[in-house]
């Protein structure tokens, strides 16, 4: 290979980084400001959101066959935000303080996917709770006209149990 | 009148009153401990959970570290697992494969029944002291099954295990009846807990007067939900179940993949769903059949064993390591031969209502955590009030609190036992 050809690999993949990070950034920047029909925007209509618990390969597992913490649809994922929008979902009302912290990030592309793996602490704080989630994002993406979007976001925990915790109730 | 505990009982006036001590004593809690979880038989797992010769799993039960396995000749133990030589976890994995167990400090190795096979060193030792019974790991004083239930219990003397569950045992063979192949447990555990006292999850595990207003969002999303509603209303009793245990058993609107079809299935669905319902009611009868496939149960089993059989089955255990703190266990339950078709949805419908992440548990929690934070006023507001129902003539209503009475009754009745 070429040194310019090299250069131009390395440009494209930086590139692509780049533009992953900017869409990682951004969610993480909807979901602390609780601006979460913007944040559903970011998917595709056909994209699944999914939490497996603690005792499972979380990197392999499926929800069809093993018991997640949350295995949205489409359908679900747009019911959660629409119940996150009412004082009736009591957990996040008054709504919690949310932080996302996202790094590490690894993009590769995998046919007309984009793969990418990046590390997450997720802070949630409300009245005598203060939690933090740890664990590694896994997100499927696919490029819609020029445009990144998401078709599967997997929060892998990194955490031997989902304790002191007891609950996900905003978005990780 | 007022029980030993401060609970007023009070049948003339209709009723019955909590003191919010219960939630919050130090003391309490820890004659909790020895009255209750020291005496009652508690749930350890499911046969499934150890489905070939040679598996373990390790568990917390009560706050004891529990090693449960299966030997090559296929039966189960219960061992604490502790090294007898100086106290270590002998067993450090979560769930395996494995017929010998090395506790990692000096190397004393035990067999799956816990029985001390290498001793390193042994010439340190006199003759006889490797099968010295003291040198063994110690098995749990009891355990026993109920179909594929095990539970365990801390102490030596008292009921078997079928007294002990009295009524609470048919609806455990109710569930075993869900499948002509049996029941397993579905991989993946829901492991959290709740900065609340451990009762108060008991309470919220089978009340049905906080659905309305506590889950109002879930009950709209089920509504947005094209098609997720059948056509049975919310509507049942609540059972008293004996020794503390107690369930409400009702009709609900929403889908069960045994075997309540919702029109969001489709049609291919409502095939499989009236195959299965048909299978059912020709192996144990129409009566019968229809109970399991059209009723919703909530159980518990006292003193931390729910068995929620409603849009999907949960296993769920808690014990508390504080007053105001538990740890809960979750587990998915469904027939060994479903369909992928029918797995799927049944773990769909699982996490739609169940657990930390569904549309439900998280307002539960909030409530749980909200009522523990709120007994901090003190004062002159000390008692909870769970009179609902008691002044109605005729069987409880499911959204009553009849069966939350039986389960203190029996709270109050071993913790008096135990002082007296």
């Amino acid at each position: 290979m070429s040194t310019a050809t090299m250069e131009r690999t390395l440009e494209d993949s930086l590139l692509l980084r780049l533009r992953v990070e900017e869409l990682l950034f951004t969610e993480a920047d909807l979901l602390d400001s609780w601006k979460l029909e913007s944040w559903l925007a970011l998917f595709t209509e056909d994209a699944h959101y999914y939490v497996p618990p603690s005792d499972v390969d979380g990197d392999t597992a499926t929800p069809d066959t093993s018991l997640f913490y949350i295995m949205d649809d489409p359908v679900r994922m747009r019911e959660r935000v629409v119940r996150l929008s009412k004082i009736g979902a009591h957990s996040e009302h008054p709504r919690s303080k949310v932080r996302h912290l996202v790094t590490n990030v690894r993009v590769e592309r995998d046919g007309d996917i984009i793969r990418s793996r990046s590390s997450f602490i997720v802070s949630r704080a409300k009245d005598i709770t203060h939690d933090l989630f740890v664990g590694h994002y896994l997100h499927e993406i696919v490029d819609q006209g020029g445009e990144l979007k998401i078709r599967k976001k997997t929060c892998v925990l990194d955490m031997e149990a989902l304790r002191p915790h007891a609950r996900i109730s905003i978005i990780l | 009148m007022a029980l030993t505990t401060g609970i007023i009982n009070d049948k003339e006036r209709a009723q019955f009153l909590v003191p919010r001590r219960a939630f919050t004593d130090r003391s309490i809690f820890e004659k909790e401990y020895e009255a209750i979880f020291n005496k009652c038989w508690l749930y350890l797992g499911h046969a499934s959970e150890l489905a070939e010769p040679g598996t373990f799993l390790t568990r917390t039960v009560a706050r004891r570290p529990i090693l449960f396995t299966r030997d090559k000749e296929g039966e189960y133990h219960a061992l604490l697992n502790a090294c007898p030589h100086r106290g270590a976890l002998v067993c450090r994995e979560r769930h395996g494969k494995g017929r010998a167990f090395m506790c990692m400090y000096h190397g004393w190795t035990f067999g799956s029944d816990g029985h001390l096979m290498t001793l390193p060193g042994s010439s340190g030792y006199p003759k006889g002291f490797k099968t010295d019974p003291q040198k063994q790991m110690v098995h749990v004083p009891r355990m026993e099954r109920f179909g594929d239930f095990f539970f365990i219990n801390f102490s030596k003397d008292g009921e078997d295990l079928a007294t002990y569950l009295a009524d609470a045992g048919d609806t455990l063979k109710l569930l075993g009846e869900h499948s002509p192949g049996g029941m397993q447990i579905v991989g993946g555990t829901q492991e959290y807990s709740i900065r609340g006292n451990w009762k108060l999850l008991a309470e919220n595990s089978f009340d049905g007067y906080h659905a309305a207003c506590n889950h109002s969002t879930y009950l709209e999303y089920l509504g947005n939900t094209k098609g997720a509603l059948g056509v049975d209303p919310l509507k049942g009793e609540a059972v008293d179940l004996k020794n503390g245990h107690a369930m409400v058993e009702y009709t609900a609107p929403w889908g069960r993949p045994i075997a309540n079809w919702v029109p969001i299935w489709g049609e291919e669905g409502k095939k499989e769903i009236d195959a299965v319902y048909a299978e059912l009611q020709s192996r144990v009868g129409p009566e019968r059949a229809e109970r399991i496939a059209k009723k919703s149960r909530n159980m518990v089993i006292f003193p931390n064993l729910v068995i929620n059989d409603i849009m999907a089955i949960t296993v769920r255990t808690f014990f508390p390591t504080a007053p105001d703190y538990m740890e809960i266990n979750a587990w998915a339950l469904a027939p060994k031969e479903e369909t992928e078709w029918r797995r799927k949805f049944r773990l769909y419908n699982f996490t739609e209502f169940l657990g930390p992440g569904g549309f439900a548990t998280p307002d539960d929690v909030e409530a749980i955590e909200k009522c523990q934070q709120g007994y901090a006023v003190g004062g002159d507001a000390q008692y909870n009030d769970i009179s609902k129902g008691m002044a109605r003539d005729g069987a409880p209503s499911f959204d009553d609190e009849a069966q939350m009475r039986a389960y203190w009754v029996e709270w109050d009745r071993r913790l008096s036992e135990y002082e007296a």
